[in-house]
């Protein structure tokens, strides 16, 4: 979170980044240790994708979600992705996405923490094979250094098909995300 | 430009990103996320057109100060160069 507020003072108004675009950026990177889940059933196959493109979850006005996808979301910088975000929402909002983008995602990720929800466990998109979950940012006694500190925690949750991948497999991915979000200067 | 004029710049900024917003029965002491269906993305695309709008650079640590109708008029008046 102090990295993200740097960040934003050095960044126009209109170049700032939200806290969900390094959630986004942080599970497509992720994918390269776990590739498995990066993947989508085709007839009784499943096919891994090489490229990530990551469904986000969109509430509409008026209730109804979708999930389109952000392109390429791992070989894009965080600017680019958060632009690509912004237009991905408005457009969601608007009835303006195109089919493509609702048929590519090739695994979503659902942030359910501005509702209050600290764990968020959700449910796969056929043809997809697995979904991430992120809760709320909170508060939590934490140990450093064998001090108890405050510090800012999320639960991040993995919904994965098990003919594809397992637990062990799912564990290994969600320590990439952490892996990865703490360092998020490197996503 | 005056309070009502920063007034009337929140509020059409407002219908644009939530087109649901009524001027007519928000409540401008409660705050926006209480009485709209508002996630990080609008608010941020407020902030994006209240800076375009008014010319007004708005610090993210400041984000707090535009929870509601009046702290926003009372912020942005007192940011806004050479204003009222």
């Amino acid at each position: 979170m102090i990295w993200l507020a740097e960040e934003n003072l050095r960044r126009p108004v209109p170049d700032r980044l939200l806290y969900g675009v390094l959630l986004i950026k942080a599970v497509a990177l992720a994918l390269r240790d776990v590739p498995e889940l990066n993947a989508v059933w085709r007839g009784s196959e499943p096919v891994r994708s090489e490229a990530v493109h990551v469904g986000v979850a969109i509430s509409l006005r008026g209730g109804g979600l979708v999930a389109p996808a952000l392109h390429d979301t791992a070989g894009t910088s965080l600017g680019d992705l958060m632009r690509g975000f912004r237009d991905l929402v408005q457009r969601a909002r608007s009835g303006g996405l195109r089919s493509s983008e609702l048929s590519d995602p090739t695994i979503t990720v659902t942030s359910l923490g501005e509702q209050g929800v600290e764990s968020a466990f959700g449910i796969i998109f056929p043809p997809q094979v697995a979904i991430v979950g992120f809760g709320k940012i909170v508060e939590r006694p934490w140990v450093v250094d064998g001090q108890v500190v405050a510090r800012p925690v999320v639960t991040a949750t993995l919904s994965a098909d098990h003919r594809v991948s397992d637990g062990h497999r799912g564990g290994l991915f969600l320590a990439a995300v952490d892996r990865l979000l703490q360092e998020p200067g490197r996503l | 430009m005056t309070r009502e004029e920063i007034r009337a710049a929140v509020l059409r900024t407002l219908g644009e990103i939530a087109p649901e917003a009524d001027p007519a029965t928000l409540a401008p002491d409660v705050p926006f996320r209480d009485q709209l269906d508002l996630d990080s993305m609008d608010h941020l695309n407020f902030v994006i057109a209240l800076h375009a709008a008014l010319q007004v650079e708005i610090p993210e640590a400041d984000y707090p100060r535009l929870a509601t109708l009046d702290a926003c008029v009372d912020y942005l008046a007192a940011a806004a160069p050479g204003r009222h």
